[in-house]
């Protein structure tokens, strides 16, 4: 399970490597959205 | 420039003086070192994003999104997002090993778990990893201050130096701590304000958004710059460091009680993504101007942020410049506090904070001496220190997860790594195109599972006892 979690993380990290192609801010959007939806999962479901 | 003279005498004053009331019953290396176990979480929290956050982020960070775009925000939240998932999983363990066996440094649990000798040995590899690091830092503000007029490089040099000593003398981590907070949060504050500055100076009769698009390659990855093998090898090290850099993973011994780790955690988070997005976006910003032509064109990535304090108010750009002070300063200070609490126990066996306190002196003279002479090796130096550090990452995980292996594996796991990090960067070789530091993880861990299984603990209770309480 703690495996499991550390790779979706890892993986939805390396998105914008593939699937973000766009010449604006949405892999920098991209990127600032997922870091702040983990650390809000870190504060509400993990304790 | 005396107006940066005076702001600096208030912060020097305002730092001494917090330092001097957090002298108060410092007699243990209990309390020296870990202030008692008894700091509150946004304390905590604070002193943990002071101390991993330093000059680098409102220079070398800038500097870097200015030149490659928004790979270095990636980098970066990776960082983040790798810290939270260690942390989350770890830093109760580590807490509750810490106050149940009584461990004061990183190396106390290594030395219970695998014996003395492998303690002795990482405190000397980390402090061979970090002392470079440190005088980086010092060497990155002194080089500011000077090409800003403040003072000259030597002085600059000094006068750090007299400060991380003096506060980590008097206070131990809690005044290191302390300090660190009020400046953590005026870093944070001066973020927010070069943020808006530059906005209000070159986005005022245009959007940013609209403009953004000029920065082409820049805005995606991979590109030129970020390709993937590049973001593998600065990514690796640095996702694991909230484990491998005893400064930090000191500090999860500090908390009073389980919800102050809980809230360390998580205000740390998000102090982080804030302080990574003002910076990047304050590097994007700069770099947007420079292709509409209100910014010059920098070559220099770290000249960025020293050519910005040169167009803003003078009253601003002394702020800022003390914040970067600042940000090295919690830094260095820390990592002195924690190499000297490695070095007096770990490597000396002693238990008195007056030795602490001597080696703390000592360490920063060293610094200083090594940062006033500016040798070219030191800059690879400090930035293998990351990678070398990752020697560690199977020992740690082995606390935790591994019942097998001791004194032989240990040593052996370290000797392997160290080396393989030091070769590899010394030939700046990438064998079969791996980068450095995660073929250091490989060798490390390689040489842990092979040794292990061969060398039972010598004292197998105390694994039981950290597998239980893991």
């Amino acid at each position: 399970m703690k495996a499991l979690e550390g790779l979706i993380v890892v993986l939805a990290m390396l998105i914008p490597f593939i699937a973000i192609k766009s010449y604006d801010m949405a892999t920098y959007t991209y990127w600032t959205l997922i870091s702040a939806t983990y650390l809000c999962y870190i504060a509400v479901a993990r304790w | 420039m005396n107006e940066f003279l005076y702001a600096f005498a208030a912060y020097a004053v305002i730092g001494t003086a917090i330092a001097v009331m957090a002298m108060k019953g410092v007699r243990t290396q209990e309390e020296y070192y870990i202030a008692g176990r008894k700091v509150s979480g946004l304390v905590s929290a604070l002193t943990y994003a002071a101390t991993t956050y330093s000059a680098f982020m409102m220079v070398g960070l800038v500097g870097l999104t200015y030149a490659s775009g928004v790979g270095a925000l990636g980098f970066e939240l990776f960082y983040l997002v790798g810290t939270l998932f260690l942390l989350s999983y770890y830093a109760p363990r580590v807490w509750e090993i810490a106050r149940e066996k009584g461990c004061i440094t990183p190396g106390d649990m290594i030395a219970m778990r695998y014996g003395r000798e492998v303690s002795m040995v990482m405190s000397i590899i980390v402090s061979v990893a970090l002392i470079p690091y440190i005088s980086v830092q010092l060497i990155g503000v002194s080089l500011i201050l000077e090409k800003t007029s403040a003072m000259s490089f030597e002085v600059g040099i000094a006068i750090s130096a007299i400060l991380i000593a003096l506060w980590a003398l008097l206070g131990g981590l809690r005044g290191v701590a302390w300090t660190d907070a009020v400046q953590g949060v005026f870093m944070l504050f001066m973020a927010i304000a070069a943020v808006f500055w530059v906005y209000s100076y070159g986005f005022s009769d245009t959007s940013f958004f609209d403009e953004v698009p000029k920065l082409g390659d820049l805005l995606v990855v991979p590109n030129k710059i970020w390709t993937p093998v590049r973001f593998i090898a600065l990514v690796v090290p640095w996702f694991f460091f909230a484990l491998t850099n005893p400064q930090v993973f000191q500090r999860l011994y500090i908390p009073k009680d389980r919800g102050s780790l809980r809230r360390m955690v998580i205000l740390f988070g998000f102090f982080g993504l804030v302080y990574t997005i003002l910076v990047t976006f304050l590097g994007l910003e700069l770099r947007v101007l420079t292709e509409t032509g209100r910014f010059p064109v920098v070559s220099d990535r770290d000249a960025v942020t020293p050519t910005l304090l040169r167009l803003i108010p003078p009253w601003l750009a002394v702020a800022i410049s003390i914040s970067i002070f600042a940000a090295a300063i919690t830094t260095a200070n820390s990592i002195v506090l924690t190499l000297s609490s490695m070095l007096t126990r770990d490597l000396f066996g002693s238990e008195r904070v007056a030795i602490g306190r001597v080696l703390l002196l000592i360490l920063t003279v060293a610094i200083s001496i090594f940062a006033l002479q500016r040798p070219n090796y030191i800059v690879e130096l400090a930035v293998l220190s990351s990678t070398i550090l990752l020697c560690q990452l199977p020992l740690i995980l082995g606390v935790f997860h591994f019942s097998r292996g001791g004194k032989v594996t240990g040593i052996a796991t370290l000797t392997a790594g160290f080396t393989t990090a030091i070769v590899l960067s010394y030939t700046s070789a990438s064998p079969l195109g791996i980068p450095a530091s995660v073929w250091t993880l490989m060798v490390s861990f390689a040489v842990f599972f092979a040794l292990s299984a061969f060398e039972k603990q010598q004292e197998r209770s105390h694994s039981e006892d950290f597998q239980a309480l893991g």
